[in-house]
């Protein structure tokens, strides 16, 4: 399968990224994210995002849905040839979990 | 579509399970379930539009999950779509979402679940109704829906 725009946009995206992390706080801790091809074999870029513990519990929705648009804005995913798929996780769960990827 | 919204009923009754400390298998099936509820969304309007009731179930079976992510939707004007193009662009990149955690809970016995991942799902399972019944009139949404299933546009 051929490489995706996304590849060669490696320093764009990490900046971009860091500025909606910054832009988030202090609901998102912060964002991580990953470059694959997902379950169906199609390119993809998986957002891994710490919420505080506040955020997590009582504005999830809100929150995660603002983390989402804002990544979209950012970036163009159908330009960089990429899916993105987001998942979340408290600070406390992260702490718990201990995951390297998220943190 | 009471199937859906009975198995959106069980993903959030088996989300509640176990209180404080739920078992890894109730959180997976939890985010499964959650995604069969709005495949079962989609599914069940396809099929009412199928003229023989007793053919309908049938009909149901034919869906792919692979192919209902892998159905593209191209807005008019990419720089300025249509109100009812931004719900549909919204209710795939959730519906495909979805998709991909439930692939993970159903295969991937290793992933810890963390109550944010189901309630994330719940949440996104819930935007899709809520998007589909906006929509579901619309010709658009049901070309879409037509697409899913595997019909091409040309």
């Amino acid at each position: 399968m051929l490489m995706p725009v996304a590849v060669t946009q490696q320093e764009r995206i990490r900046a971009e990224v860091r500025e909606v992390e910054a832009a988030l706080r202090p609901d998102v801790v912060r964002i991580r994210y990953s470059m694959g091809e997902d379950w169906s074999g199609q390119w993809a870029i998986f957002f891994r995002v710490v919420l505080s513990d506040d955020a997590a519990k009582n504005r999830l929705r809100q929150v995660a849905n603002n983390v989402v648009q804002r990544l979209g804005e950012h970036l163009d995913f159908d330009a960089l040839g990429v899916f993105p798929y987001h998942n979340f996780r408290s600070e406390s769960e992260q702490a718990a979990s201990r995951e390297e990827a998220w943190a | 579509m009471a199937y859906a919204d009975d198995l959106f009923r069980d993903a959030q009754h088996l989300a509640k399970r176990g209180g404080k400390h739920p078992k890894q298998s109730s959180l997976q099936r939890a985010v499964s379930t959650a995604y069969y509820a709005a495949f079962h969304l989609l599914v069940a309007d396809f099929v009412a539009n199928w003229r023989i009731p007793e053919q309908r179930a049938r009909l149901g079976r034919m869906f792919e999950h692979r192919r209902m992510s892998g159905a593209v939707f191209e807005t008019g004007d990419k720089h300025n779509p249509t109100p009812i193009e931004v719900e549909i662009k919204s209710l795939i990149a959730k519906f495909t979402q979805l998709q991909k955690d439930r692939y993970e809970a159903d295969y991937n016995v290793a992933k810890i679940w963390f109550h944010t991942d189901v309630v994330r799902a719940l949440d996104l399972a819930d935007e899709v109704f809520k998007i589909w019944r906006r929509v579901r009139k619309e010709k658009l949404a049901q070309h879409h829906l037509m697409s899913m299933f595997g019909a091409r546009q040309n």
